[in-house]
């Protein structure tokens, strides 16, 4: 009996998404100054990625293009979302991003004890809990 | 053309999805400490994978295995985020795993 491979390239295409996707989004929210290009690429990525799926004649790589091209989508979504983190706090602002010094102005202004300009947690330090390896769901 | 592929990818955001929601429950009601569990359960299901003739379940297995894999390694994140007030904290005692004398000398994996 021979091994079926198509899970085993799902789960790494899986486990590399997500863990890439992770790191990514994060990376790229913090550094940016503009969201748009890099959505638009991960979402193009995607895009290519799920035709290539379709295409396809082997079942490993149809299943493993067909995962990381969902993951891209995804990612591409999930920029505005990290972006919303970094709003509320929950997320490492950076002072060297223009998208990001507004919040960061708004929270070094703020009155001791008022609520964060988004209405939720302001963290005790406006630059967040760390690096931009902190602060993003799952 | 087949439609195999993005239907693996389409699995792979809802099991993915899922695991959104299993991470917080599993933190809220048994805590970080199974993060181990997890791990092996999910590494059992893509072993599995190997040996299931369709290409179908061999995927979702696959899929649900490297899932499972990765919630176990943001258990411990998700505790931190419950401990700053970001999702429930669960005020009652936590029951140990299984094993714990013997895997409390690991540090929980966060990736």
């Amino acid at each position: 009996m021979s091994a079926q491979w198509t899970g085993l390239a799902a789960a790494a295409a899986t486990f590399a998404g997500v863990w890439a996707g992770h790191a990514g989004v994060r990376t790229i929210e913090f550094r940016a100054a503009r969201l748009w290009p890099a959505a638009s690429l991960l979402a193009a990525g995607g895009l290519g990625l799920e035709a290539l799926a379709a295409i396809a004649g082997s079942a490993p790589v149809a299943a493993a293009a067909g995962i990381l091209g969902m993951t891209l989508l995804f990612d591409a979504l999930e920029l505005s979302r990290q972006f919303r983190r970094v709003r509320e706090g929950r997320a490492p602002a950076n002072p060297d991003n223009p998208r990001h010094a507004p919040y960061l102005a708004a929270r070094a202004f703020a009155p001791e004890g008022s609520a964060a300009p988004e209405g939720s947690a302001a963290p005790a330090d406006p630059l967040g809990p760390a690096g931009p390896g902190e602060g993003k769901s799952e | 053309m087949s439609l195999f592929g993005p239907l693996m990818g389409f699995a792979a955001l809802v099991l993915i999805g899922a695991g959104f929601v299993w991470v917080i429950r599993a933190e809220y009601g048994l805590g970080w400490r199974w993060w181990y569990v997890f791990t092996a359960g999910g590494l059992a299901l893509v072993l599995l994978s190997l040996v299931l003739p369709s290409p179908l379940a061999s995927g979702l297995f696959g899929i649900a295995g490297a899932s499972i894999v990765w919630g176990s390694t943001e258990l411990k994140a998700q505790a931190d985020r419950a401990k700053l007030g970001w999702y429930p904290s669960n005020p009652r005692p936590k029951p140990n795993p299984p094993l714990w004398q013997l895997f409390s000398r690991f540090r929980p994996p966060q990736l």
